[in-house]
């Protein structure tokens, strides 16, 4: 199929592609989710705003304790090593099994982040780290703990106008302990169970269930969980067992 | 929805045509360019047929759209032929009886040039891994597989 | 053998042009003035069609039966007693029988706005009870698909033989129900068709993906009531077939009244979405399977109840029965099986019309006949190496006719099982198992019947019954060899495999040898490429026309070296007497540029021949195999890991083993496909489910495993150069290898699995149910 037609701008600034947002324009980062969805007729947009030539749209950036990734940073990018040290080596991880590779030179973090497709990988990932998404809207930047920015089934906390800028996240040490799994039958397919968690030292292990029909599922404190308690919700039986899997995995994986 | 005039660059050549901001690159390449050797197999990203170079790195042609594309470089599997990887590949492609009816094959090639390339010390389980998003419904991806580790090979002996 | 004649493993003429990006497919092909075709489609799967709202001022532009009187309906019979009749509309007309019928065709300049007119259509219905499940179609108060039939079946088949006495004298009898899905083909390139009129003929060339151009030329005339001098199809190169492109289209007929009627170049190009929801049309099977043996697993006996989702439509030429009937004529498979008792049910439900696929009904019965062997071996505690080897023929009946009157051509059964069991460690997975882990070691046995000819066919009374195969062979003036055949070649190799045919009698390098194919206008009349036939046939039919060829040449070549009656011979593309030699370009070039020095006695046919073929008894050939297959299974999550995959094949005489090697690896990584991932869910609605290749998953390169694969050369007795069809091969034992080893693993835990594809859902609900 081919998409409904629609027009295409490509914002040369931040304010204009406010502009565009206000003017009910669709948002589109590297196109890899709604270039199908365009195709399939799924969405129809009038317009749509491409972010990708945004000056910062793109890059890593250390600040202090804090590593910012912008938000049209690829998943190639990452899996490259774009970010540095014990985070890149996290991320670089997460990165490499995401769709295929000509997909993840186009796709981006921030952009799937926005998109918030349960069974995406940095959807289900990024709520682990103690971190912000960088909102921008009319009146300003704001940053939204990484933990509550995707609140539902293709919903998140940002506001009607507001864009992804960017994902701040901490430096991490290389202590950090991190274990993380997903299944999928075959390498590129949404996950049917993604579980993560994160160990900082001197502080209590951090833990995310999602490719559920919900928001994931983000635990500040997973000491003495009980798997079995946390996925009673889930009908099917088949996910209900891949979540326990995925849970039992990457509590017995930290390392 | 009015068609406008989109500038970019096809196996070196600066071209501009007129496209509609909803015309596929794929669709663009091969209607506007007549450059058919890139092929459409689903036009979800899922296939891979119509895997080209975009800007240096391969891209699903079927999921970017005519703006996009704007100020972009291009290379379709037209535009490998001075490639020395590219060579090596066709060579062990057809060594391998690596193809069958030929239409996942452009966009077989663009990747596998890319795994060359980018992962020298590739072994097979890693070759498997990144051909993962290339569909081949022919040849149950033996001949495939077997064609790029004999060019990796090659590439390590010299 | 030669370095380049049969027997070789000749490198593809054909690769150089897909490897460089030119391959020409019909999408590639867009003549001026072309307009593209988006069909507007039945959402929904069982409904009264009241009424088509065009869009405002885009009337001329959409059109819907009534707008197109003079397209008739697809009738593909059959003259099995009590088969009935459905007429398919190429557009609907009244009802609609399954989503993604096509109701009208919006015609524009780009695709994108043929879809904006479809999409802005407004469409009528009174939907109608949907019959989504083939066991219930039949029951009492189902709505009827095809109103004027009694029940919603196009055809049962029985075969009635006493087995009650079996129950007493059984050492075991087992019971299975098994299930296979229904799949979609997906070849990577769609259907496409591009009709344009040719003023000047006044002819029709339809430009289509399509096995069978010649097929598709009769069907083409008859239901646009032109004659047959009037229709030329010309099929390019084809982006993959598997049985997908072995059928008339409805959207061949529209495309072409469309340019009839219009007078410009027409084309629709099937989408991925139309493919996997209008378009899933294969292998769904199921099957209640009675078996007895005794105590060293010999069968004493079968029943079989099967039934096959025909969808709601019997299509051209296949027809809606050629599934189901098949079932109980090759259900007894490889193996002696003395008693035999069927049922056969071809249902009618609001499904697509059903099409044969890579093995045909072959994959489904292997998986019945298979599994339910290794059922009786769990049973008697034999294993499954024995029960194979208690009922295979054994070599020295062949040529052996089954109860079933099968006739089986050569080879050695049991050999092609003992070389599988051998190439694996079985000891080492029996201690594997012993140690806790979920691995499990599977067989498969099956016979494939290929190239089987009129004897066969014209007992279905389906539209076409293939006879003679013919070819043409002809010299160029500059000594090139032209061969034109009625196959047609997407991804066999035809090109290189008949070149080398030629090769083989005439001497000439294959590199001068080209293949004309995919054009009725320019190839004899053929049934086209399906049932493993290419090779068998063509093959026979080029060899016997270059023979011709080669005696015509020789005459004029004798002559110009002044040679005694009788001593010339051809040799090395040569004519040679004594030490005397002149080569087949210069004969060509005396025929064409200098025939003042033709003897005067000289054959006046020149050096063109057309040569027919048919191998005698054309019952068909049978190549063989055996498929022994390693998983390992996760049983937190149900995934199945393929560890080791070794197929044992007897093609007979391999004319490009290279190329052989690439259908067997092909059509298996298919059956794994059936076995384990492919799967078009349909909801009690009748909607597909799986509308991307996302939802709809085919085996890549992770999941297809590197197969070992063991040659045996058995030749057919029956075919030119002791080749046999093995096209199919690869695609028939998978599910059948993978699920006795998934069934293996799973025996301590109690668990079996019955249902096609073995998904991890399937896999973890049948341990829960042992539990």
């Amino acid at each position: 199929m081919k998409p409904a037609a629609f027009d295409y701008a490509r914002p040369a600034d931040w304010p204009a592609a406010l502009a565009l947002l206000a003017g009910g324009a669709r948002p589109m980062a590297g196109g890899q989710s709604l270039g199908p969805m365009l195709n399939l007729r799924l969405a129809q947009p009038e317009r749509v705003a491409d972010l990708r030539h945004l000056p910062g749209y793109a890059g890593v950036e250390v600040q202090g304790e804090a590593i910012r990734i912008g938000a049209g940073t690829t998943h190639a990018a990452i899996e490259d090593g774009a970010v540095p040290g014990r985070l890149g080596a996290i991320l670089a991880g997460v990165a490499r099994r995401i769709a295929y590779r000509p997909v993840r030179n186009r796709g981006t973090i921030g952009g799937s982040l926005a998109h918030a497709d349960p069974a995406a990988d940095w959807v289900a990932v990024l709520p682990a780290f103690p971190g912000h998404a960088v909102a921008l809207g009319p009146y300003g930047e704001r940053r939204i703990p990484l933990a509550r920015f995707v609140t539902g089934v293709f919903e998140t906390a940002l506001a009607p106008g507001e864009l992804l800028r960017a994902i701040e996240l901490p430096v991490l040490p290389e202590t950090a302990r991190w274990s993380h799994w997903k299944f999928c039958r075959k390498p590129g397919e949404f996950s049917k169970a993604t579980a993560c968690l994160l160990a900082l030292p001197d502080a209590p292990p951090r833990l995310v269930l999602a490719a559920l029909d919900t928001a994931p599922l983000v635990i500040e404190d997973a000491t003495g969980l009980d798997p079995a308690a946390l996925v009673t919700s889930i009908s099917d039986p088949w996910r209900r067992r891949l979540a326990l899997t995925a849970l039992r995995r990457v509590l017995e994986g930290a390392a | 929805m009015t068609r406008r005039p989109i500038t970019l660059t096809v196996n070196g050549r600066a071209e501009t045509v007129l496209a509609e901001p909803r015309t596929h690159l794929a669709d663009l390449l091969r209607g506007e360019l007549l450059l058919t050797g890139t092929h459409i197999g689903c036009e979800h990203g899922v296939c891979g047929a119509c895997t080209v170079e975009v800007d240096g790195a391969p891209a699903r042609s079927c999921i970017l759209h005519a703006g996009a594309c704007e100020g972009s470089g291009i290379r379709t599997i037209e535009g490998f032929d001075a490639d020395p990887v590219m060579a090596a590949l066709r060579e062990a492609f057809s060594a391998e009886h690596a193809l069958q009816c030929g239409y996942c094959t452009p966009g077989m090639l663009v990747t596998a040039r890319d795994i060359v390339l980018r992962l020298p010390e590739a072994d097979e389980a890693r070759v498997r891994e990144e051909l993962a998003g290339n569909l081949c419904r022919c040849t149950g991806y033996r001949g495939i597989v077997h064609a790029i580790l004999r060019v990796l090979a090659e590439r390590r002996a010299t | 053998m030669t370095e380049q004649g049969v027997g070789a493993s000749l490198r593809r003429k054909e690769d150089a042009r897909f490897l460089h990006g030119r391959g020409r497919y019909v999408g590639d092909i867009a003549p001026r003035g072309l307009l593209e075709v988006a069909f507007l489609r039945s959402p929904v799967a069982h409904a009264r069609l009241t009424g088509i709202g065009k869009p405002e001022g885009a009337e001329e532009r959409v059109f819907a039966a009534a707008d197109l009187p003079e397209i008739g309906p697809i009738r593909a019979n059959s003259a099995l007693p009590g088969f009935r009749a459905s007429d398919q509309p190429a557009l609907a007309t009244g009802k609609l029988r399954h989503v993604g019928e096509p109701i009208a065709a919006c015609l524009a300049a780009s695709r994108a706005e043929a879809e904006d007119l479809a999409a802005a259509c407004r469409l009528d219905y009174e939907p109608l009870p949907a019959v989504a499940d083939m066991l219930t179609a039949r029951a009492p108060g189902t709505p009827l698909i095809h109103e004027h039939w009694p029940d919603n079946a196009f055809l049962e088949t029985r075969r009635d033989e006493d087995l009650s006495d079996l129950d007493a004298v059984a050492a075991a009898k087992v019971v299975r129900r098994l299930r296979t899905a229904r799949q979609s083909m997906a070849p990577l390139e769609g259907r496409g068709v591009l009709a344009e009129w040719d003023p000047r003929l006044e002819q029709l060339i339809l430009t289509s993906s399509t096995q069978m151009p010649h097929v598709t030329k009769t069907g083409l005339a008859e239901c646009l009531g032109l004659d047959e001098g009037q229709v030329r199809v010309i099929a390019p190169d084809v982006g993959g077939g598997f049985g997908y492109k072995g059928i008339l289209l409805p959207e061949e007929l529209v495309c072409a009244a469309l340019a009839i009627r219009l007078g410009r170049p027409v084309r629709w190009l099937e989408d991925r979405l139309e493919s996997l929801t209008a378009h899933a049309n294969c292998r769904e099977h199921h099957y209640i399977v009675t078996a007895w043996a005794d105590a060293g697993g010999r069968l004493l006996g079968a029943e079989v109840d099967a039934t096959v989702d025909a969808g709601a439509y019997s299509c051209y030429p296949f027809s809606a029965c050629l599934e189901a009937a098949q079932i109980g004529s090759i259900f007894p498979g490889p193996y002696t099986l003395p008693r035999f008792r069927y049922r056969t049910v071809s249902a009618c439900t609001n499904k697509p019309p059903i099409l044969p696929y890579r093995g045909v009904a072959r994959t489904g019965v292997c998986y019945a006949m298979e599994t339910t062997l290794d059922a009786l071996a769990r049973k008697l505690g034999l294993s499954a190496e024995a029960v194979r080897l208690a009922n295979l023929v054994p070599p020295e009946a062949m040529p052996y006719r089954n109860l079933v009157g099968k006739v089986f051509d050569s080879g050695d059964y049991p050999e092609a099982v003992r070389r599988a069991v051998a190439a694996v460690d079985v000891p080492r997975i029996r201690a594997r198992q012993a140690a806790g882990e979920c691995v499990g070691f599977g067989l498969s046995v099956f016979c494939e019947q290929g190239a089987h000819g009129t004897s066969v066919y014209h007992g279905w009374g389906i539209p076409f019954v293939p006879g003679y195969e013919q070819a043409q062979a002809r010299f160029t003036p500059d000594g090139v060899l032209e061969l034109r055949t009625g196959v047609h070649s997407h991804g066999q190799g035809l090109e290189t495999t008949l070149a080398q045919v030629a090769h083989e009698v005439l001497g000439v390098d294959p590199a001068r040898v080209r293949l004309v194919h995919g054009d009725t206008a320019l190839t004899p009349y053929s049934t086209g490429t399906w049932g493993s036939r290419a090779m068998v046939m063509a093959g026979g039919a080029v060899a016997e026309a270059c023979r011709l060829l080669g005696e015509r040449a020789i005459a004029i070549g004798a002559a110009l070296l002044q040679a005694e009656p009788g001593t010339a011979t051809l040799r090395n593309g040569a004519v040679q007497a004594g030490e005397a030699s002149i080569s087949l370009d210069q004969i060509a070039r005396t025929w064409f540029r200098h025939p003042q020095n033709l003897p005067r006695d000289v054959d006046k046919g020149g050096l063109e021949v057309t040569a027919g073929y048919r191998p005698d008894p054309d019952t068909g050939t049978h190549s063989y195999a055996c498929h022994a297959v390693t998983v390992r299974i996760e049983t937190e999550t149900g995934l199945v890991t393929i560890e080791d995959y070794v197929v044992v094949e007897d093609g007979g005489r391999l004319v490009n083993p290279m190329i052989v090697d690439g259908q067997v690896l092909g059509g298996t990584a298919q059956g794994i496909g059936t076995a384990l991932y492919e799967e078009m869910p349909f909801d009690a609605e009748g909607q597909p489910l799986a509308g991307t290749l996302a939802d709809y998953l085919l085996p890549g390169a992770t999941e297809v495993p590197s197969i070992r694969i063991d040659h045996m050369e058995t030749p057919s007795p029956w075919t030119r150069f002791g080749q046999k069809g093995i096209g199919e091969s690869g695609a028939i034992g998978p599910p059948a290898a993978i699920i006795n080893a998934i069934n293996d693993a799973l025996a301590p835990l109690g668990a079996e699995v019955t249902d096609l594809p073995a998904t991890p859902a399937r896999l973890l609900a049948a341990i829960e149910a042992a539990r």
